[in-house]
């Protein structure tokens, strides 16, 4: 069974054709990336995966369910989104911010008990902040605050992740941590998630599947190991690429022209 | 976050100042009343200074008490309302609604018994004007609600003016205590106490809302939240709060910035604690603030909202600097 399916999905946005026809099924189990030049529409595409922006024409269903449907709250026990940028303009500790994952699963009058504390605290230590929890997130870095944004959804436990570019801002190591960790949450079989990247070499070690966004609308989706190609990679960023054998499998190179 | 035991003597502490500010505001005046002559006013309102304290003094006070908590509860939504930390209960236009109509009653010689309706009726046609304008197609847009309020409330500060141009001059000074604020002639009407209770427990219900909502609508719609529907909640409640305030003692001036300030500086941003902890210290802030109006020049007594302003403009400035100085 399919978590989220597209079916015969068009997107637009300020008049680009993002993309035409997609059909693509996310099922349990699945680590998706979403590879694609600059301002080629992976954000207004993810937007549209999370119920935020309306598609031009066909439907996404949660469940065989249409999300337009579906309430916010039960959508957001659901489908989790990493967005972009984080922006905090009101001062705020580290560990409430992080709490505010838990906001989907609780009642009106509702408090965080300790079992939220708890997966708050583990998401913490997991993103390297266990340390933070009462600082106050106007004064974390770039990277701090990419990763507190990541502990948050790590918190909100959605069966599918969307993550906009997750590794942007983050140090070697903690790229790896962050891919490692969304990994391991599609590794159980129950969970998936989608993510937009720029690293082809992050996405052809850790995506089990591939969508490609070439422009006016055109797509191509499958298993990494499939599609992606010097040929393939030369189609969507308009450069030559050279294929390089590692022991963990190929790697891709940009060739100056 | 603060922990629950500390939460819980915050809140102690904060409803036993507003009780001993109230107590010393019922004792202070024209006739200053020892501990013994207030105790036997309070238990015998028949008695020589009964009348004093229960006729005069305490429904002021109690007054002051009622307007200062809903300006700050007012503040604290306004500035989630329009994400920012400097929206005050004024910004959309609400109190100059209230006061354009309150100040049409005085020209044209109302009775003062029937200002306080007229001024909410100013206020309520303010919020329906904002609110139809401002509504529209679309998505939710901050920014247009702010600039639908901001130019209302230029145009209602444009008739006001006219009215103050216009207007006959034995009226003047009593608009010019409207438009400050004062409390001279405030009686606490039990329906503004019940509208007090009742949104402070809407919005201690939505506070938890409201704390993602703070982080911003696409992240609160990621996280479970109409936020649509939510915000216009929100404009409607600060609406009501502010007209109902500015009914009884028309504009004071910096309590719904302030305080709300304050009290985020003390508390955080949680709005579960941040709303108790300001409607509290927003009410006894103006009960303080009226007995020193009182007494300061006593026999004159000035309008509060200059006391509110000479308190709060440098109590702001402050806080700016602060802010600064910790970034």
């Amino acid at each position: 069974m399919s978590m989220l399916a597209c079916k015969n999905l068009a997107v637009r946005i300020a008049g680009i054709r993002v993309v035409d026809g997609l059909d693509l099924e996310i099922r349990p189990g699945e680590f998706w990336g979403m590879l694609g030049p600059n301002g080629i529409g992976k954000t207004t595409l993810l937007k549209c995966l999370a119920g935020l922006d309306e598609a031009a024409s066909g439907r996404v269903q949660l469940e065989s369910k249409d999300i337009d449907a579906l309430p916010r709250k039960l959508l957001a026990r659901h489908i989790g989104m990493l967005q972009q940028h984080t922006v905090y303009v009101f001062d705020s500790s580290v560990m409430q911010t992080a709490l505010t994952g838990r906001h989907p699963h609780l009642g009106y009058w509702e408090r965080e008990g300790p079992e939220d504390f708890r997966k708050a605290n583990e998401a913490l230590d997991a993103v390297d902040l266990a340390g933070f929890a009462g600082r106050s997130v106007t004064g974390l870095s770039g990277g701090e605050a990419r990763r507190l944004a990541f502990a948050t959804l790590l918190v909100q436990e959605p069966d599918l992740m969307l993550l906009d570019e997750p590794t942007n801002h983050l140090d070697l190591r903690h790229q790896l941590r962050i891919m490692q960790m969304i990994r391991e949450h599609t590794d159980r079989g129950r969970r998936s998630a989608f993510c937009a990247l720029h690293d082809i070499n992050l996405a052809a070690r850790f995506c089990s599947h591939l969508l490609m966004l070439f422009g006016n609308g055109e797509w191509c989706a499958g298993q990494t190991g499939e599609i992606l190609n010097e040929s393939s990679l030369e189609r969507l960023y308009g450069c030559p690429v050279e294929r390089l054998e590692s022991a963990s499998g190929p790697r891709f190179h940009p060739v100056p022209a | 976050m603060m922990p629950t035991a500390q939460r819980r003597l915050l809140f102690l502490l904060l409803a036993l100042i507003s009780a001993a500010s109230i107590m010393m505001a019922t004792s202070i005046g024209s006739v200053n009343l020892g501990w013994a002559q207030w105790w036997s006013a309070l238990l015998d309102p028949g008695s020589e200074f009964g009348d004093l304290v229960w006729r005069l003094r305490l429904p002021r006070a109690a007054a002051a008490w009622t307007v200062g908590a809903l300006l700050s509860l007012s503040g604290c939504l306004m500035q989630v309302l329009l994400r920012n930390p400097l929206a005050d209960p004024y910004i959309l236009g609400v109190s100059g609604g209230a006061s354009f109509a309150a100040l049409l009653g005085m020209t044209i010689g109302v009775s003062a018994a029937l200002l306080p309706a007229l001024a909410w009726s100013g206020a309520l046609v303010s919020i329906l004007v904002v609110f139809s304008l401002a509504r529209g197609e679309g998505p939710w847009s901050g920014t247009r609600l702010l600039l639908t309020g901001v130019v209302t409330a230029s145009g209602w500060a444009a008739l006001i003016s006219l009215l103050l141009t216009l207007g006959p001059d034995g009226s003047l000074r009593g608009m010019l205590f409207w438009l400050i604020g004062d409390l001279s002639y405030a009686r606490l009407p039990y329906w503004a106490l019940a509208i007090l209770v009742t949104i402070f427990m809407v919005c201690l219900g939505m506070a938890r809302s409201l704390n993602v909502l703070a982080m911003g609508e696409t992240t609160a719609r990621l996280l479970g939240e109409p936020t649509r529907k939510l915000l216009w909640v929100v404009y409607l409640l600060a609406s009501v709060l502010t007209a109902t305030a500015v009914s009884i003692a028309g504009n004071i001036g910096f309590v719904g910035l302030i305080v709300p300030h304050l009290m985020r500086l003390l508390v955080g941003s949680d709005h579960r604690v941040l709303f108790p902890a300001a409607a509290m210290f927003g009410g006894l802030f103006l009960v303080f603030s009226d007995t020193l109006a009182r007494t300061v020049l006593a026999p004159r007594q000035l309008p509060v909202g200059v006391v509110t302003a000479l308190l709060g403009v440098p109590l702001f400035l402050l806080l700016l600097n602060r802010a600064r100085v910790k970034q």
